[in-house]
């Protein structure tokens, strides 16, 4: 077995009283997209973040390719090869989609403008954001943003790519078409960790699954062994990860 | 949809680099009958030029901090005063050139803001705004104190009598056309692709691995050192440096009309605004004691009109820009806009 490109050891992480965190821990493996499931408020969005560095955690380590880089700076993270999406877009609105790509691809992936240009359109071209390169930011659709989060997140590179809630609100054709991209990003050997609720994403679109409940990762696994699993009905039971895959699907 | 362009990127794709020439060939024929001015314009044409060209260099600057790095600054009279002042101290203490203040005007900037940039580069928003006032409040208490610098009588600067009007006049044109080209090299470098990202969203430019510290710093050394060149001349046209009126925070009330009247995050704002704030002044000399009260009441009525500015208006109403910092796609990727791009093809 291949030694993990991430280890995350024993992360805890509290906002004042509030504990979303008290001990996560798993590896990510080379080659592999690991789906992370959860209520709403579980700390799936704080998890990242905090892998990212825009949070730091209370206790607990990052080790990345045998690094601790539990300090490193959100900027480092990024040019050491994190490329990730926000649940919210954020985008530079007033730039164009290809603009904002080329930011990931110039301090990102440390390219060149020049150089970088080409991988970029086809980058746009690949999450279908192909005929709105010029298109400001701020004028797209809250869906071309949650696109132009991956050609950014792409275009960096990325030696591990994160994404959080990519698929809510999309069709059931888009929904597919992510998961090819997925797929084909995971091949080209990247590591993803893909946060989701939508069950067909999870079952079909990772390698394993695991469930982030009371702040803590309680189960990992086989997708349909982790999907059908008690814990991940209790810790729905309520809401129903069922119930809301109708919803937005 | 396609006609309100946002900012900053070239209105024109297809034929792009045939328009880039038709605008660079433009620009130098403006630059050209300007330069031209002294010979069929009269002596107070010529010296309200001076004034536009100097004003515009001052407002590139100021907004460059502001409109583009987030960096609002109530400082920056503190490098307007370092060139005045080595103007007079070069010239007049040391009867040495001109030519030489220059160079040691940048100089003393470079290694000032580098220095002031350890404590106000801790503090951000309002507090670095604040910061930089308390700074350049500390320069002119510490002018009126020094010695060396005759204390608060200041100097006159006798070799500034010797300069014609077309020489000052052609001077001010190359500051003012310098810093037009010099921020739109900026933006079309990488340094420029950081600022654009900073300027959108801080914290998504830093995790898509922007230095945010470092791309800021840059923009404030040439921010500061070309207010302080621009000083120089802004004194070569004064003739005479107090404290109180070099480290003024009139200066600075000026850079932001000009930027924000013209538009913040434009390159064409601070021209635009520059023309207007001038002229409105020249005007108002007529109205002595009141003239503050209606720049303001200008300044108050285009903010609520148009809080974009002049430029942010053109530009999103009508598709105008003129200096195009967009980044164009690369060959054989272009094509997929040609439709849009004959319908924007109207001179700009
Ligand atoms: N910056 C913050 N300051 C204070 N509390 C925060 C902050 N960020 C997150 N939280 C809290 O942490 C908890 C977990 O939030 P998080 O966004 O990680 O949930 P999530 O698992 O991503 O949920 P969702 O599925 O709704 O996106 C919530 O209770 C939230 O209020
Ligand atoms: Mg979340």
């Amino acid at each position: 077995m291949d030694a993990p490109v991430l280890s995350i050891e024993d992360l805890a992480s509290a906002f004042g009283s509030n504990r979303v965190l008290t001990s996560v821990g798993f590896e990510l493996r080379e080659r592999e997209t690991l789906g992370v499931i959860g209520p709403n408020g579980a700390g799936k969005t704080v998890m990242l973040n905090i892998i990212t560095g825009i949070l730091s955690p209370d206790r607990g380590r990052i080790v990345f390719l045998g690094r601790d880089i539990s300090r490193k700076s959100v900027v480092d993270r990024a040019r050491m090869g994190f490329g990730r999406t926000f649940q919210i877009p954020r985008s530079f609105e007033n730039m164009t989609a290809y603009e904002n790509s080329l930011v990931g691809a110039v301090f990102g992936a440390g390219r060149t403008e020049k150089s970088a240009g080409t991988g970029v359109c086809e980058i746009l071209d690949l999450i279908g954001l192909g005929g709105k390169k010029l298109d400001p930011a701020g004028k797209l659709g809250l869906l071309d943003r949650k696109r132009l989060e991956i050609g950014v997140a792409l275009a960096s590179n990325p030696r591990v790519l994160l994404l959080d809630e990519v698929a809510g609100g999309l069709t059931e054709s888009e929904i597919t078409e992510i998961m090819g991209i997925v797929r084909r990003v995971k091949d080209s050997g990247v590591s993803v960790i893909w946060i989701e609720h939508v069950m067909q994403t999870m079952l079909h679109g990772t390698d394993r699954v695991m469930l982030l409940n009371e702040g803590r990762n309680v189960i990992c696994g086989l997708p349909e062994e982790v999907m059908s699993s008690g814990e991940v009905e209790d810790a729905y039971l309520g809401s129903g990860i069922h119930a809301r895959t109708e919803r937005r699907g | 949809m396609l006609q309100t362009r946002s900012s900053d990127h070239a209105p024109m794709i297809a034929p792009g680099h045939r328009v880039f020439g038709i605008k660079i060939g433009s620009a130098a024929v403006v630059v050209i009958v300007l330069a031209l001015l002294p010979l069929y314009a009269s002596e107070y044409a010529v010296s309200v030029g001076i004034l536009i060209f100097l004003y515009m260099s001052l407002g590139q600057m100021w907004n460059l901090l502001a409109g583009y790095s987030g960096l609002v600054s109530l400082g920056q009279q503190i490098f307007v005063g370092i060139g005045g002042y080595t103007l007079a101290m070069v010239t007049q203490a040391y009867q040495l050139s001109i030519a030489l203040s220059f160079f040691i005007a940048a100089g003393i900037s470079v290694v000032f803001a580098f220095i002031v940039s350890f404590p106000i580069f801790k503090m951000s928003g309002v507090y670095f705004t604040v910061g930089t006032w308390i700074v350049s409040e500390a320069m002119l208490v510490f002018f009126r104190n020094w010695e060396f610098v005759k204390y608060d009588a200041g100097y006159n600067i006798t070799v500034a009598y010797r300069i014609s009007m077309p020489a000052l006049y052609l001077g001010s044109l190359a500051v003012g056309v310098g810093s037009v080209v010099l921020v739109f090299l900026i933006l079309r470098s990488k340094l420029g692709l950081a600022l654009m990202a900073i300027r959108d969203n801080e914290g998504a430019a830093e995790t898509r691995g922007v230095r945010l510290y470092r791309t800021k710093l840059a923009c404030f050394l040439i921010s500061s050192v070309y207010t302080a060149i621009t000083g120089v001349v802004l004194y070569l046209n004064i003739t005479y440096v107090k404290p109180g009126a070099a480290f003024g925070i009139d200066w600075t009330v000026c850079m932001v009309f000009i930027a924000v009247i013209g538009g913040l995050g434009t390159i064409e704002g601070p021209i635009i605004g520059a023309v207007i704030y001038v002229i409105l002044r020249q005007y108002l000399y007529n109205f002595p004691g009141i003239s503050m009260i209606i720049l303001g009441v200008v300044a108050v009525a285009i903010i609520m009109l148009a809080p974009a500015g002049i430029m942010g208006v053109l530009r999103n109403k009508f598709g105008f820009t003129f200096f195009s910092v967009g980044r164009q796609l690369p060959a054989g990727f272009g094509s997929i806009r040609k439709k849009a791009a004959g319908r924007r093809g109207r001179p700009s």
